[in-house]
């Protein structure tokens, strides 16, 4: 009996990866099928790669978003891991307040953000005699920061409470100056929590389709901007080549962030 | 070594008072121990000591030199935390020699001395190991070693035992203090266990609500608690609350609201006073029976509890409308039934008149 | 500088650029378009706007906008539903009954597809979903001769695909709630005489309740604002308020309503969070 339901649990979990696997297998599939038009059997062919790499347009949305996802990442890792070292390392009024304007960003749809965006850099830009600037690379930098910045400091903050001040008044205690004690303890107890930090960013960057939509003008797209039109258009398997490499990278960056998490020994709770 | 003086220290935070005017000195090569229950000051002490409280009034002086405002790491000081604080992506090795690196003492110098202060704990052997390897009790040496490793002028001590177990707790005190007398550093040890503070101190201080209620060698404090506080944070205690109903020399008798009297030693007692008797629990002796004539220092009571506990035996008997609570080391009688009549005696002496 | 005053300051250096920034793009944005939904004019058009009320009074008189917002809030609330119905069940297997490197790495395999591109996953089911697709062609093999099936651009496309994205959440946050629930309670509740059931029912959902309420909402309440998603797998089937709010700042321009329009989708939100937070609040304090 006990068996029968083990096996029946077994079966439930792998029916549910399936279901979550399933759609995205398919989409590989037809990157590497050779019919324009989806169709089956299927013929292994790399045609769409190849037209890939000659569609300047998908390139050049790729590279914008690469430039934005490390720019963001560069912004929103420092400045969260400022404030998260300030809310963990110092008690101060309003520093409940604070960490409560941390959510306003992660609970409202995106959709309502971006748009709020769009009104007031487009304001703030004609108030300043560059209407053109209301939108952009740099606009939707802006935003990205904004959406990264709570999940680093979460991220940070996490890692920062399970390494208690006691170890950096210890080290004080030994004769270490300030900046020794940052050095040589602060940063390499941080630095796995900045790690992960910094891929979250990258991945939330990576990811952005809302905000990008909402503060990308004419003629400058990042990838998820220009796969959403291409998408519109029409479908063609070069969106499966392009999509295909994306899942794959962000897949293997989300993998190198759970190794890095279990070899630092920080996955606590799992036995 | 070093003498550590603190003068009217105070700290507040909002209306309440950690430290409310604390004086105390810590002689050079004393180990002192700050004993109170939790939220009394003692741990304030210890920090502001340490630097990481700076005091609203008073001042703190190691040899005479005032060190309010000298920063943490100049003030060469060795700290051991409840938790030991170790570096967990260091080694052992890295850890005790932390100290050292910092101050840009030689390589050579270094291994040296950190050999040394292993040595000195006990610990040769474990250099390469990482914290999370160690057992309580090893990692409470690395901590104490890697504080003593950098020859600090006072060692603090912040509850060090307190995570370990009971047989490992003791194992640990008696190393403590080994080490301590073998350096002769001046320590300086907060605790809320009073049975530890007793066993390792020179002197202790008794801290309520961030005062010093009373200070001195462990004996004297035991035998001697100057209040209420003091008695009965320190070991457990009886009080006869009582009036003086005569007075001889340096003699007085009390009565006691069961009618009994009893006899304080005191100075400059009234007549007709109200006195509070602090009577510790294993000074009084218990006999079964509970006709004996009246006498000084004798009443007669039941039996309601007795609680063995294997090297002794704690009584509660009530005398009159109060209990007693008495002692018994476990000889070869046998333990005196519920309910029985028995008589409580003592000596004069070992009536304590306190403060309320 | 005395300790105090470098304290604060080194406060307000550790905290200034990141708040700056979300004061920057997230809260004055907020206001900026509180402030434009209650004027007559959009900033594209060259002239002075003054204040009304029109952009609120559209929502509410015209009979538009109503079956958006229903449509809307289904939507969030099927969605939540069947993630609810197909992750507790994992969640619980995952939590209590898998163990060691087998459960560690399920659990990876859960939340990995949580990392790849939303879009990119949303565009996947149309291979899927669409006539001749996978589903089309599973059906047409075990049953020959069966109509032809093409779910793509329907009511149901969107549901399944927008489970498929957020499934995860439900899981990781159900996963989180159950785990954290000793086994000795489960042990103490059928030592008392309940049923494995019984136990479940009175001891376990209880307690993995605020891991339910917090995947809920971190389900509806993007689902709601969602426009791409019922874009790319309904089609012209089933417009949500957030699809219209998006033409509104992208086709016709009528900055104004759209931004009325998004604070009503907020206000929504608000409620739902209202109505969510007693719970999470009464379960967190026992956990």
């Amino acid at each position: 009996m006990k068996r029968l339901l083990d096996g029946g649990i077994r079966f439930y979990l792998v029916l549910v990866l399936v279901f979550l696997y399933l759609p995205i297998l398919v989409m590989a599939l037809f990157a590497f099928n050779k019919s324009p038009l989806y169709a089956l059997p299927f013929e292994f062919d790399l045609v769409w790669f190849r037209a890939l790499a000659e569609n300047d347009k998908l390139l050049k949305a790729g590279l914008n978003s690469l430039l934005i996802a490390l720019a963001n990442t560069v912004i929103a890792t420092s400045f969260g891991t400022m404030a998260a070292v300030a809310f963990g390392r110092y008690a101060f009024r309003g520093k409940t307040l604070l960490q409560a304007l941390l959510f306003p960003p992660i609970a409202i749809p995106w959709l309502v953000i971006g748009t709020a965006m769009l009104v007031f850099f487009f304001w703030t830009a004609r108030a300043m005699g560059v209407p053109g600037m209301a939108r952009g690379l740099h606009a939707i930098l802006l935003g990205h920061v904004a959406l990264s910045l709570p999940y680093v400091i979460f991220v940070v903050g996490a890692r920062l409470n399970d390494y208690p001040k006691v170890l950096e008044e210890a080290a004080a205690t030994l004769g270490a100056t300030p900046w020794q004690v940052f050095r040589r303890v602060s940063v390499p107890i941080l630095a796995p929590g900045v790690v992960a930090a910094a891929l979250f960013a990258f991945a939330v960057s990576f990811d952005q389709f809302v905000i990008s939509y909402f503060l990308a003008p004419p003629g400058v797209t990042t990838l998820p901007v220009e796969i959403y039109t291409s998408i519109r258009k029409g479908f063609t398997p070069e969106i499966n080549a392009i999509s295909t490499i994306i899942i794959a990278v962000s897949m293997g960056l989300m993998l190198i962030v759970a190794r890095f998490y279990r070899f630092g020994g920080e996955r606590s709770g799992n036995e | 070594m070093s003498e550590v003086a603190v003068k009217g220290a105070v700290k507040r935070y909002g209306s309440i008072a950690a430290l409310d005017g604390v004086d105390l000195t810590f002689a050079d090569g004393e180990f002192f121990g700050l004993l109170g229950p939790s939220g009394s000051g003692k741990t304030t002490l210890l920090r502001s000591i340490a630097g990481f409280i700076e005091l609203d009034a008073g001042e703190i002086r190691i040899d005479g030199t005032d060190i309010s405002r000298i920063p943490v790491h100049q003030r060469n000081i060795g700290m051991v935390f409840q938790n030991y604080a170790l570096f967990p992506h260091m080694s052992v090795a890295e850890n005790v020699a932390f100290g050292l690196d910092v101050r840009n003492v030689p390589a050579s110098e270094i291994r040296e001395r950190v050999g040394e202060s292993l040595d000195l704990v006990r610990l040769t052997g474990l250099e390469a190991r990482r914290p999370k390897q160690l057992s309580g009790g090893q990692q409470q040496r690395v901590a104490l070693a890697r504080a003593l490793v950098t020859r600090p002028k006072v060692l603090l001590l912040d509850e060090p035992l307190s995570a370990l177990d009971k047989h490992l707790r003791q194992e640990m005190q008696v190393e403590l203090r080994r080490i301590q007398r073998q350096i002769g550093i001046t320590t300086i040890f907060v605790t809320h266990d009073q049975e530890e503070a007793l066993t390792l101190s020179d002197r202790v201080a008794i801290f309520n609500k961030g005062q010093v209620v009373q200070a001195g060698a462990p004996r004297t404090v035991y035998q001697w608690p100057v209040n209420r506080f003091a008695a009965g944070f320190l070991g457990e205690a009886n009080f006869l609350e009582g009036k003086v109903v005569g007075v001889l020399g340096h003699e007085a008798r009390v009565a006691i609201p069961d009618g009994s009297e009893i006899v304080v030693t005191h100075q400059g007692i009234a007549n007709g006073a109200n006195v509070l008797v602090a009577l510790r629990p294993e000074k009084i002796s218990i006999e079964p029976g509970g006709s004996q004539a009246p006498r000084l220092n004798r009443v007669i009571g039941r039996v309601q509890a007795a609680i063995f506990s294997g090297s002794s035996l704690t009584y509660r008997v009530s005398v009159g409308d109060r209990l007693f609570v008495v002692f018994e080391q476990n000889k070869n009688r046998a333990p005196l039934v519920e309910q029985s009549a028995v008589t409580l005696e003592w000596e004069t002496a070992d009536n304590v008149v306190v403060q309320p | 500088m005395t300790p105090t005053t470098r304290t604060r300051w080194a406060i307000l250096t550790l905290t200034g650029p990141a708040y700056l920034w979300l004061a920057c793009t997230i809260f004055l944005p907020l206001l900026a378009m509180l402030a434009l939904s209650f004027l007559d004019k959009s900033p594209l058009v060259p002239k002075p706007a003054s204040f009304t009320l029109d952009n609120y009074g559209a929502y509410f008189s015209k009979g538009f906008y109503w079956p958006l917002t229903l449509w809307s809030i289904q939507l969030g609330f099927w969605v939540t539903f069947f993630c609810l119905l197909i992750g507790y069940p994992a969640a619980y297997a995952l939590a209590k009954r898998i163990k060691g490197r087998w459960r560690e790495a399920i659990f990876l395999l859960i939340v990995l597809p949580f990392w790849s591109n939303a879009l990119v996953r949303i565009f996947s089911w149309t291979m899927v979903l669409r006539s001749n697709g996978i589903v089309d062609m599973s059906v047409q093999a075990m049953f020959p001769g069966a109509p032809s099936i093409d779910l793509l651009y329907s009511y149901p496309a969107v549901i399944i695909g927008l489970t498929h994205s957020y499934l995860p959440y439900m899981i990781l946050t159900c996963y989180i709630a159950l785990q954290a629930i000793d086994d000795s309670l489960m042990e103490a509740g059928r030592s008392l005489g309940a049923t494995a059931f019984t136990t479940f029912r009175r001891v376990v959902l209880p307690l993995s309740l605020p891991g339910i309420i917090s995947g809920a909402a971190l389900i509806f309440v993007p689902v709601i604002g969602s426009f791409m998603e019922p874009r790319i797998l309904g089609g012209t089937k089933g417009a949500t308020l957030g699809m219209n709010i998006e033409e509104q700042f992208t086709v016709t321009a009528n900055w104004p309503l759209g931004s009325a329009l998004s604070f009503i989708l907020l206000a929504i939100v608000l409620i739902i969070f209202g109505i969510l937070y007693p719970f999470l609040r009464k379960q967190g304090g026992e956990a």
